[in-house]
């Protein structure tokens, strides 16, 4: 393959990326029902969240018993912050003394339609993630194993055509089986079509810099051509007798296309300008790398999982902080979307849930201020709360209440592929439990 | 008593001798058909685990630089490999660092050309552990007749990332 060539499919490859796909008959390959919006992003928001601390805006007087009350997710919710005991913000005159400024002119909550009170049928973190992507409550589903049902990233893959650089898995590390769900282990799905999987932090972190940076740039006609070409000889004769291994199916000019973005982050990293919250660091940064990952590939669907908040369970002070960054860092790739990414502002639904809530009696672990931790067992961690905003979604809306659940963690799934138009197609499948959709219950 | 014991030796003797002659004589020579032993089982067929990560990455450190990766290297490496989705495409990432680190061991250039035909069956041993078959052989000759330019590390690199090599 000439350079030339090669630039020329890889130019094509990135066209491809950010087109439409096209049928090789021609025909837009596009599903019965007609999308709202050309790109989801989900967020499964902070790892553990009890309503006390979040819709129910409680801040200490529930958990702690001190009169204080008042909303710390003020990017997602609407309500008045907290003005007593403050520990939730970053380090000012006493540790977390200072609240992060709020991002977006307007919360989530009046830009779109929330769902105050939802219902979660799983208790940990990796099980409850399993139903956001699939739709399923897997029972069985253990740890450190794929899923068993198909994931909304290979819904997306498999009836919308989209090529493996669209579909975007964001980890906040690769801790607690979180890499694991890119795709599923269904036999009529898998990994041909998964999602790029992509723990950032860990990528372009210390090990990254150490044993991934100074990768050679191998010549595109002259080198990676032949060994290419050498490569699919011995794979044609190793598929004649061995076993197939599993390929997410990025395409040459896909792979190009990352490495390049793997580049280029290196390169920003080392500059210090990637696209971070203002306030950043931890977890925080998986936003910043999944605001560049957008902004590159543009992808249908990404998926960002945040869990930091689940230090609850022995540093309610840190739960309280790590929640209040999350808000920041939804706030923050909500308005990147809108304003870095012309391709994608405007043509963008976000959707929030967490994969499950927390106790409502502590475990009495007592932290530096004294507060109690929390963990994730009894009946008020299947208390959640929902949200969703962007084209047709409507604003200033609020369905459910304490003690009136509406929704459950098993729509997420069929309402992104609403979002994207596509619902029917996955309901077809008979593979979800669930056939409506948080818009059925509208 | 010396005739006595002359004859029993002369006795002992002949009998020893007929013994001899008797099992050399019944001894059949093993059968020539005049054509080569073959492998009758498929060359692949013994391999049928996937490599975890830090099993291939630990092999092919070792194969390459022909010492063992240090403990704490192989847990950041499999850490990054464990961070991206796509394996093939963060296999190739790890291969092309290693390329550029000094200590690993690659035939040069002009040893490899000098003897292609040794070249290949020892990339063959080297990375898949077992013998090249004629279809092989005959496959890389022709491509390095036919890519002059094709470099060992190349080569290596195209071995390293084969989907054999991620299976033992």
């Amino acid at each position: 393959m000439k350079r030339r060539n090669f630039l020329k499919n890889a130019a094509l490859g990135t066209t491809a990326i950010s087109m439409p796909f096209l049928l090789p008959g021609g025909r837009l390959f596009a599903a019965t029902g007609s999308a709202m919006a050309d790109h989801v992003v989900f967020v499964a928001f902070a790892g553990g969240v009890r309503q006390q601390e979040s819709v129910l805006q409680r801040y200490l007087l529930d958990s702690q018993d001190y009169p204080s009350e008042g909303n710390i997710m003020y990017n997602l919710l609407n309500g008045n912050a907290p003005d007593e005991k403050i520990v939730y913000g970053t380090d000012g005159t006493v540790e977390g003394d200072t609240p992060i400024p709020k991002i977006l002119s307007q919360s989530l909550e009046s830009q779109g339609t929330i769902f105050k009170e939802m219902i979660s049928s799983h208790a940990g973190h990796y099980g409850g993630l399993n139903t956001l992507l699939t739709g399923n409550y897997q029972y069985t589903q253990g740890l450190n194993s794929k899923s068993q049902m198909p994931t909304i990233f290979e819904y997306a893959r498999r009836h919308l055509g989209v090529p493996a650089s669209k579909v975007w898995y964001i980890g906040n590390g690769i801790g607690n089986s979180i890499p694991l769900l890119d795709y599923s282990i269904h036999p009529d799905y898998g990994s041909q079509y998964g999602a790029n999987f992509l723990a950032p932090t860990i990528t372009f972190g210390a090990d990254g810099f150490k044993h991934l940076k100074n990768a050679k740039v191998y010549h595109p006609e002259e080198e990676l051509d032949p060994m290419y070409k050498m490569k699919y000889f011995l794979d044609n004769i190793w598929y004649s007798q061995g076993k197939a291994i599993p390929n997410i199916g990025n395409t040459d000019e896909e792979k190009y296309e990352i490495k390049e973005f793997f580049k280029e982050m290196f390169e920003k990293t080392e500059q210090g300008i990637i696209a971070h919250p203002p306030v950043n660091g931890g977890e925080l940064n998986s936003i910043g790398y999944a605001c560049e990952v957008m902004k590159r590939f543009k992808p249908k669907i990404t998926v960002v999982y945040l869990s930091s908040v689940d230090s609850c369970h022995n540093n309610f002070t840190s739960y309280l902080q790590n929640l209040h960054r999350a808000d920041h860092g939804v706030g923050h790739l909500w308005d990147f979307i809108q304003n870095q990414i012309p391709e994608m502002s405007g043509n963008t639904a976000i959707i929030l849930a967490p994969e499950q809530g927390r106790n409502l009696e502590s475990n009495n672990i007592a932290d530096a201020n004294g507060f109690k931790g929390y963990d994730h067992s009894d009946a008020n961690t299947r208390r959640v709360f929902g949200m969703m905003a962007g084209p047709g979604i409507q604003s200033n809306e609020s369905r459910g209440s304490e003690g009136n659940p509406q929704g459950d963690l098993l729509h997420i799934t069929p309402t992104i592929a609403e979002i994207l138009g596509f619902k029917q197609e996955v309901l077809n499948t008979g593979l979800v439990a669930n056939n409506q959709s948080l818009f059925d219950l509208i | 008593m010396h005739i006595f014991n002359l004859k029993f030796m002369n006795k002992k003797i002949v009998l020893l001798l007929i013994i001899v002659i008797s099992i050399s004589s019944c001894k059949k020579d093993d059968p020539i058909y005049d054509i080569n032993q073959i492998q009758s089982h498929s060359y692949n067929a013994n391999k049928n685990k996937l490599k975890s990560a830090s099993q291939y990455i630990s092999i092919l450190y070792a194969n390459l630089f022909q010492k063992a990766l240090s403990p704490n290297e192989l847990v950041e490496i499999t850490r990054c490999i464990e961070s991206v989705g796509d394996k093939e495409l963060v296999h190739e990432v790890i291969i092309s660092n290693f390329m550029n680190k000094e200590g690993v061991t690659i035939p040069s250039d002009s040893l490899m050309r000098e003897d292609l035909n040794l070249f290949i069956e020892d990339t063959y041993k080297r990375f898949f552990v077992r013998d090249i078959t004629e279809a092989e052989r005959e496959y890389f000759l022709n491509f390095f007749a036919s890519h002059p330019n094709v470099s060992s590390e190349m080569v290596y690199t195209a071995f390293s990332l084969s989907n054999e090599y991620q299976f033992y």
